[in-house]
């Protein structure tokens, strides 16, 4: 997780999101539903690479992973695989500029979907480096913001996009 | 593509240095590194958890409860009933008065009892062994119907409502008359008369008459209600819990569990969300398992607990009739405001019953509201509660007369318009307001200058391609008054610590920051601000009613002033001049006109105050202000959609808010309020509906099912701040965060009303309802064409 290699024993029922923010004590992603509806508890996950099948379970090698929604996944199915939080977005205490953005722009309110939130964005903008705000809309209509009308969220993946 | 524009005068921009301009979050860093700490983050030693038993009824007796399986259960410390709750003031009148019912369930997921485990995987697993026989009841479950003669009663007699938590959200000096006599369903009743309406409508060349029905909706903040409480062994109980509301859980839990306030303390953690449905819920349930178990407890409601037993937003039925002029005087508004209040009293009419006759000068009024009890969840505020049910009938019934008067919807509306010193309904005269200001800086939004252009496609040719249309609606709120207090405090350093007592869930502390910096004259960054919990914080009142920036804000400003002045009247000491001779700049004191060597630096005036031996008093600048005079907030919202006429879908292109905020102190966060609460609005007005069946059983308890509105759904939502200064708030700040949701269901309606010709009038406007109101769906049969 974040770079960090983890060595847990879990229950085969644990979701990805209860070992991370209980195990690894990572509490950034968030719970709130539960159901996989509301993305706050999204992450970056990068499948291992199965040398001998040339692929990863879940298909061919991607450096930029996949965004899941932590609640739904269970931990033992990310055996292996390197997970990204928003904790561990910022290098040698320089925010990502996705996280800056947020905050400029008033795309922060609440705080309980930012992490996911970012995450999301930073799964759109690891696909396309310069989306249309159209893209940028069907790109985050995973993750639920309750308090910004998302427009402020728009402008800061705009924002991001100029200072990335 | 920033959104916001702002309608200021340049002057008034140049006059200040830190307030006014927009300002970053404070706690922004550790909210977009998920640092920040929330409740469910939160970690005691030896903390237990809590899963509660909800009833599989709406209405039902309780026969028995047998505990014995779920306490055997290994891991289970606790199996808790209302048998087994410590003692406390009960009144099963009042939905806070109230932790489980002992005989009667009134509400389909009414907690009935609690397991508690240190493994809340245990504790869940064991709500399952829990044998609860009930006798099934029959529940009431329309609000129409509740009201009627004849209609079982939803429950056993009330005594003793208690109606404070609504009064922090709207203070308005009105008595709503509690029911008495013939024991009904009717928990309330309220009437507002002015003039003589059959007069009006007499001399009306225009008279509309509608019914317009509005569904329950949920807050659905996206973090779930939140609580940790712990009784230690000197009798102390502290409470961790996502509220907007710390001092008014301390001071009802006290009253409840017979607790000195000064033994209470109850920390407001960071709020996930709150829009009303966070004031006080969970927390004296927790509390009392805590007292019960002498460990720490912590309880968070899963989304489905969250949606079947928190405090949603009330369904009403407003049967209205209005009266209109040729020249767009509007005569004369008769309404009934019928409130589902759910299983206990709270629902929020009071507001609706003021707003629907109280945004237009309006010589006869006839307006009666009912608080009608169901066998539903109770319900509680949400964002201006009560206000767009009402708004969404006068605002689409004010369209429907315009049009068929052949008028401008804009022009009518401006025409009249209540202005600074109308009454309102209750017959108090409005202070300063901006309304028609608000009317006129919407006229020059993109979407309002759409208009034209919509109108111009041939829209309605043969009613099957998709057609565009704009509409237009106000909306407006009173907002709360309550006591506020706050501290500065210089530290030895320079830098500036600032205490309150109010929880921050809108940026409030931000703007403190910035009222703190303009009147010290200091960087933003030289001013720490904190809420601190009940037991360390001066008292400020519930952050509800959008009044925490208006009456915290202005304490602020005042323990700020308070400050100054002893820093000053040292300064003047050290410098040999009068207090008045002197100015602060950038962290120091020094003499007007700019004298050399004579002044002195914050940092040397925090050690004068605070070493050893020093010569002068600590500085502590207090600020405590009450006020009684209302700010009230109002909008102006223009919708453009899309309409499918096939479909039915409506699909949102454009949204603008025009709204007054007296002076936006932080016009970052004004702008965000300003289209976070419009975004609330749009789901009101397209998808947000608690379904319930005939059992009064809620059928979509989950965010797939419960439709919020999405990115995909919204696009960017224009903000226009428009500044008429109230008259007591600091620096002419008036209410800002609830009246952008009030107006966006009406603007909606009448952009698909000029869109396609066809008038919904029951919120959500499901593809179903539109499609019912073009008449392609048979109203009996409910099909399709």
């Amino acid at each position: 997780v974040n770079g960090r290699p983890y060595e847990l024993a879990v229950e085969p029922s644990w979701t990805l999101l209860e070992t991370v923010r209980e195990q690894a004590g990572l509490t950034g992603s968030k719970e709130g539903c539960g159901t996989g509806d509301c993305g706050a508890c999204s992450m970056i996950l990068r499948e291992p690479f199965d040398p001998s099948r040339g692929r990863t379970q879940e298909g061919p090698k991607d450096e930029r992973g996949r965004l899941v929604t932590a609640c739904l996944m269970l931990a033992v199915q990310a055996d292996g695989a390197d997970v990204l939080t928003s904790e561990g977005l910022a290098r040698d205490g320089e925010l990502h500029p996705l996280q800056r953005a947020f905050i400029e722009t008033g795309g922060v309110q609440c705080g309980f979907c930012t992490p996911g939130m970012i995450m999301a964005a930073k799964s759109l903008l690891d696909r396309n480096p310069h989306p249309a705000i159209e893209e940028i809309r069907e790109g985050l209509a995973g993750n639920l913001c309750r308090c910004t009308g998302y427009t402020k969220i728009y402008e800061a993946v705009m924002a991001a996009t100029r200072a990335g | 593509m920033a959104q916001e524009t702002k309608v200021r005068e340049e002057a008034k921009a140049a006059e200040y240095r830190a307030v006014g301009k927009p300002a970053t979050r404070i706690e922004g860093v550790g909210k977009v590194t998920g640092k920040t700490v929330f409740a469910d983050d939160m970690k005691l030693p030896g903390m237990l958890h809590a899963k509660v038993l909800g009833s599989p009824y709406a209405h039902a007796r309780i026969r028995s409860i047998d505990t014995a399986a779920a306490r055997s259960h290994p891991g289970v410390e606790a199996v808790i009933t209302a048998a087994g709750l410590p003692p406390y003031k009960m009144n099963a009148s009042n939905r806070r008065g109230l932790i489980f019912p002992i005989e009667e369930v009134l509400f389909f997921g009414q907690p009935v009892a609690a397991v508690l485990a240190a493994d809340p995987h245990v504790a869940e697993a064991a709500l399952g062994l829990i044998k609860v026989e009930y006798e099934a009841l029959p529940p009431v479950v329309d609000p129409l119907e509740a009201m009627k003669d004849g209609s079982p009663l939803v429950r056993s007699a009330m005594h003793d409502v208690d109606r404070s938590e609504e009064r922090g959200h709207v203070t308005v000096d009105v008595e709503q008359k509690e029911a008495e006599g013939k024991p009904s369903n009717i928990a309330s009743q309220l009437s507002f008369k002015r003039g003589d309406v059959e007069a009006g409508f007499a001399e009306a060349d225009c008279v509309i008459e509608r019914t317009w029905r509005s569904a329950i909706v949920h807050q659905s903040y996206i973090e779930p209600h939140s609580t940790i409480a712990d009784y230690d062994a000197s009798g102390e109980l502290s409470v961790w819990t996502s509220t907007q509301a710390p001092f008014y859980i301390r001071d009802e839990l006290s009253q409840t569990l017979g607790i000195p306030e000064n033994r209470i303390r109850v920390t407001a953690t960071e709020v996930g969300g709150g829009f009303g449905g966070k004031i006080y819920l969970t927390e004296l349930l927790v509390a009392a398992l805590a007292m019960t178990v002498k460990r720490p407890v912590k309880y968070i409601m899963s989304r489905k607990e969250d949606m079947l037993a928190a405090t949603p937003a009330p369904q009403a039925v407003v049967e209205l009739k209005t009266g209109m002029k040729r020249d767009g005087t509007l005569t004369a508004i008769k309404a009934r405001l019928v409130y589902d209040s759910g299983a206990f009293p709270g629902a929020p009419m009071l507001p609706g019953c003021i707003l629907i006759g109280g945004y237009y000068k309006c010589p006869n009024l006839d307006i009666q509201g009912y608080e009608v009890l169901t066998n539903k969840v109770s319900v509680g505020a949400l964002r201006a509660p009560g206000a767009h049910n009402a708004t969404f009938a006068i605002e689409s019934q004010m369209d429907m007369m315009t049009k068929e008067l052949g008028l401008d919807p804009l022009e009518v509306r401006l025409r009249n318009a209540v202005e600074t010193g109308d009454p309102l309904p209750s017959g108090q005269p409005y202070p300063s307001i901006g309304l028609k200001q608000c009317l006129e800086a919407i006229a020059g939004s993109a979407v309002w200058k759409r208009r034209a252009a919509s109108r111009r496609r041939p829209n309605r040719r043969n009613g099957r391609a998709p057609a565009r249309g704009v509409g237009l609606a106000v909306g407006g709120w009173m907002g709360g008054l309550q006591p506020a207090s706050a501290i500065v405090c210089l530290n030895s350093d320079g830098t500036l610590n600032v205490t309150v007592g109010s929880a921050d869930i809108t940026g409030t502390n931000t703007s403190f920051q910035q009222i703190t910096a303009e009147v010290l004259n200091v960087p933003l960054a030289m001013v720490a601000v904190t809420s601190g919990d009940t037991k360390t914080a001066p008292y400020a009142g519930m952050s509800a009613g959008s009044k925490t920036t208006y009456t915290v804000g202005r304490a602020v400003k005042e323990a700020a002033e308070d400050a100054k002045r002893q820093m000053l009247e040292i300064a003047a000491l050290r410098l040999e001049a009068a207090p008045e001779d002197l100015e602060m700049a950038a962290g120091e004191i020094r003499l007007k006109g700019g004298v050399p060597d004579k002044s002195l630096t914050f940092r040397r005036l925090g050690r004068w105050t605070t070493n050893f031996g020093a010569p002068y008093p600590v500085i502590v600048g207090r600020g405590a202000i009450t006020t009684s005079k209302m700010a009230p907030g109002f909008t102006a919202q223009a919708a453009e959609v899309e309409v499918d006429p096939d479909t039915g879908e409506i699909t949102l292109l454009g949204f603008a808010v025009a709204q007054d905020a007296g002076f936006a102190i932080n016009p970052l966060s004004v702008a965000g309020q300003m289209q976070g609460g419009a975004s609330q609005g749009l789901g009101i007005a397209l998808s947000e509906e608690m379904l319930y069946d005939s059992d009064g059983r809620l059928l979509n308890g989950n965010l797939l099912d419960y439709r919020l509105p999405t990115s995909r759904d919204l696009p960017p939502i224009e903000a226009i701040i428009v500044e008429v200064p109230s008259e007591e708030g600091p620096y002419g700040a008036r209410i800002v965060g609830e009246p952008s949701i009030v107006g966006a269901a009406a603007a909606v309606a009448n952009a698909v009303a000029a869109a396609v010709g066809a008038r919904v009038t029951e919120i959500p406007m499901t593809p179903e309802r539109v499609l019912r109101a073009l008449g392609k769906i048979n109203a009996a049969q409910g099909g399709a064409e």
